[in-house]
């Protein structure tokens, strides 16, 4: 176990007593578990030295003011400081239909009840996850009863300050034909590690609209995860935005539990400076006739480094699933590194399954397009890459989401070409 | 303003020019016409500065310059434009930021200020009435989605703002209906001044009737064979390519 796992366990308040068993599971596995060097398969790229490094000593925490709201976007607010949940800035009148709990504030057989109808979501393997289990202190219990249409968004934001840790776990459930918009947004730049783990299970004819707005950059250690079950018919628009920091690590799992689930998943990264983002996903198809649709496009500056890894993997009983994985790279300079490798591992014989990764390849016919209206080879690039980038963000179901994203992109994307 | 000289080039193994000369002068409207593959696509993507277009001899002068010596951006911002028989779709780049790019790209080069957004939207929206797109166009991505008439639509948007003094059009006509038709010529016509010329590509003399040629040149087996007033057009029509001694070949032109 590293050093500064064992400094963590040692801070962590209290254990409560409902959590003790998912907790001392996961301390367990942790402990069974060589803690990851490049040697490591899926940490071949990603060095946690950044972790080791952190200062022991935290400053006094600093009280949150406000929180920017999205413009033009209502969304029930649900914000944490360093992990811990802010009642003041957040929605505490919810409409009918839909619960958010504190499982602290709960009775003790319902804390029971949701942890052991979520512990199979998240698998074991993701290193970081064992560790929110072992220092998570709260879980919050999103729920939207069957049928139920939710009007507004339900934002959480997660702000972090210097110096210090926080462990989020969310758990979401949708009902059956519940319909829901979720987004979830990590801010702050200064040094702190953040754990953040999402669960999502959707039941049958579920539909998603999900955001993750993974946005700390900076000094900030960001070790996140959103695992998703998507049981019979259940539709999922998923869409990572990720910034890199000093270490920004997203693990990304989608289950298709039942058949004729639909999944899309389109994720941007955009990397400055010496940032670092590596990106993991795993789709399960696990039964037949599912359908995956997984866009992942960067662009990497400067001395910064993305990792990508996409494994698709169709179980054998997933026959006719649909399956499509594609990642597009840009590398501004020769100082960066992209590193990406999509997986395909497919043990059904009728299905349809392609994938594909490139580092900054153009299509020849757009650059003559641009080129032959005046535009300079350079200037044309700069415009078709960051139209991929654009093309993702178009998609957002949102489009006043993407309206108040769009210029924060264009201002990143500035930033890493004056470089 | 053009000066073709004995032009040569291949594409690939294969010659497709094959000696081929042109002059232009400034406000001349050419047409060129010709049978499937003739080489008219490859003359007008050879002019633009497309790559895979190998010349083997002969020269382009373009006002001044040595146009085959110029890379593609440079043509455009002195002044040459080619409206594309399949513009490319473009998704992700606005219509708008690529048209105001492309404007200031050529503004800088005449030495001019850029226009700012606010100036560039006037212009963009003229522009797109002009030729009867709904102003939305101007959000979508390049081209993205368009019908065919739409594209062509969109370029002859695009030149009434860049304002070349060299517009080559490759089959705007191709795949319109008559009122299309009627838009693109008048967007054309609307340019036409004493200092700007067009060389004008098509398989079909009924462009011809909206766009009144100066001159109709028959492009046959990599060269002119022909040249003549607007009535060359029309006896092409009426008669085919079969008094020229030309045999149609049943390769596609691209």
């Amino acid at each position: 176990m590293s050093a500064w796992l064992q400094q963590a366990l040692e801070r962590s308040q209290a254990n409560q007593d409902w959590l003790t068993p998912s907790r001392n599971r996961a301390l367990a596995a942790l402990q069974s578990t060589p803690w990851p060097s490049r040697r490591t398969e899926g940490w071949k790229y990603t060095s946690l030295s950044a972790l080791e490094q952190l200062s022991a000593e935290a400053p006094a925490e600093q009280p949150l003011s406000e929180i920017p709201a999205i413009e033009g976007l209502d969304c029930l607010e649900l914000v944490f400081l360093n992990g811990q949940l802010q009642s003041d800035l957040s929605t505490l009148q919810l409409p009918a239909g839909v619960r958010i709990d504190s499982m602290a504030s709960l009775p003790p057989e319902q804390q029971v009840l949701a942890t052991t109808q979520f512990a199979n979501i998240k698998p074991e393997r993701h290193l970081f996850g064992l560790v929110n289990d072992v220092l998570a202190q709260d879980i919050v219990f999103i729920q939207l009863d069957d049928g139920c249409h939710l009007p507004q968004p339900i934002r959480i934001v997660h702000q972090s300050t210097e110096g210090q840790q926080s462990h989020q776990r969310v758990l979401v459930r949708l009902g059956h034909k519940a319909k829901a918009s979720l987004i979830e947004q990590f801010l702050g730049n200064q040094s702190s590690v953040t754990t953040a783990f999402t669960e999502l299970d959707l039941a049958e004819d579920a539909e998603l609209d999900h955001y993750r707005l993974a946005l700390q950059s900076g000094q900030a250690l960001h070790f996140g995860g959103c695992h998703f079950c998507l049981h019979h018919r259940a539709q999922l628009n998923s869409t990572l935005i990720g910034y890199g920091s000093a270490l920004s690590r997203t693990d990304i799992d989608i289950i298709h539990n039942g058949e004729h689930a639909h999944a899309k998943l389109n994720a941007i990264y955009l990397l400055a400076e010496s940032e670092h983002f590596d990106l993991h996903s795993t789709i399960e198809h696990a039964k037949p006739n599912g359908t995956t649709e997984e866009n992942v496009r960067g662009i990497v500056g400067d001395k910064a480094n993305a990792v990508f890894n996409g494994r698709i993997h169709i179980h054998r009983d997933a026959q006719k699933t649909l399956a499509e994985l594609n990642n597009r790279n840009l590398l501004l300079s020769r100082r960066g590194q992209i590193n990406t490798k999509p997986e395909l591992e497919i043990y059904a014989d009728d299905v349809q399954c392609a994938h594909g990764a490139t580092v900054a390849e153009i299509e020849e016919q757009a650059l003559y397009y641009l080129r032959s209206r005046g535009i300079s080879r350079s200037q044309a690039l700069i415009m078709l890459n960051f139209g991929f980038i654009q093309e993702l963000v178009n998609q957002m179901p949102n489009q006043q989401l993407a309206a108040w994203l769009q210029p924060q992109l264009r201002a990143r994307f500035k930033e890493m070409e004056v470089q | 303003m053009l000066t073709i000289d004995n032009l040569h080039a291949r594409v690939g193994q294969q010659s497709i020019l094959k000696g081929l000369n042109l002059q232009i002068k400034p406000g001349e409207v050419h047409a060129i016409m010709g049978p499937n593959g003739a080489g008219k696509s490859t003359l007008s993507y050879l002019l633009s500065g497309r790559d895979g277009y190998e010349v083997e001899g002969g020269s382009v002068q373009f006002m001044d310059d040595d146009l085959l010596e110029m890379e593609v951006e440079d043509r455009a911002r002195h002044g040459l434009f080619l409206a594309f028989q399949y513009p490319v779709e473009i998704p992700g780049v606005s219509n708008m930021e690529f048209m105001k790019e492309s404007v200031n790209a050529i503004r800088e080069q005449r030495g001019e200020e850029p226009l700012s957004a606010a100036e560039f939207l006037k212009k963009a929206k003229e522009a797109c009435k002009q030729v009867q797109l709904p102003l939305d166009f101007l959000k979508r991505g390049v081209n993205e989605g368009f019908s065919g008439g739409e594209k062509k639509r969109n370029e002859i948007m695009q030149m009434i703002l860049l304002e070349p003094k060299l517009c080559i059009l490759d089959e705007s006509d191709s795949g319109l209906d008559i009122d299309a038709l009627q838009v693109v010529a008048s967007g054309v016509n609307s340019q036409r001044n004493s200092e700007r010329s067009f060389l004008v590509i098509t398989h079909y003399q009924r462009l011809l009737d909206y766009i009144k040629p100066d001159f109709v040149h028959i492009l046959a087996n990599g060269k002119i064979v022909k040249s003549g007033d607007a009535s060359l057009a029309l006896k092409v029509e009426k008669e085919g390519y079969a008094f020229l001694g030309i045999e149609a070949t049943e390769e596609a032109s691209s």
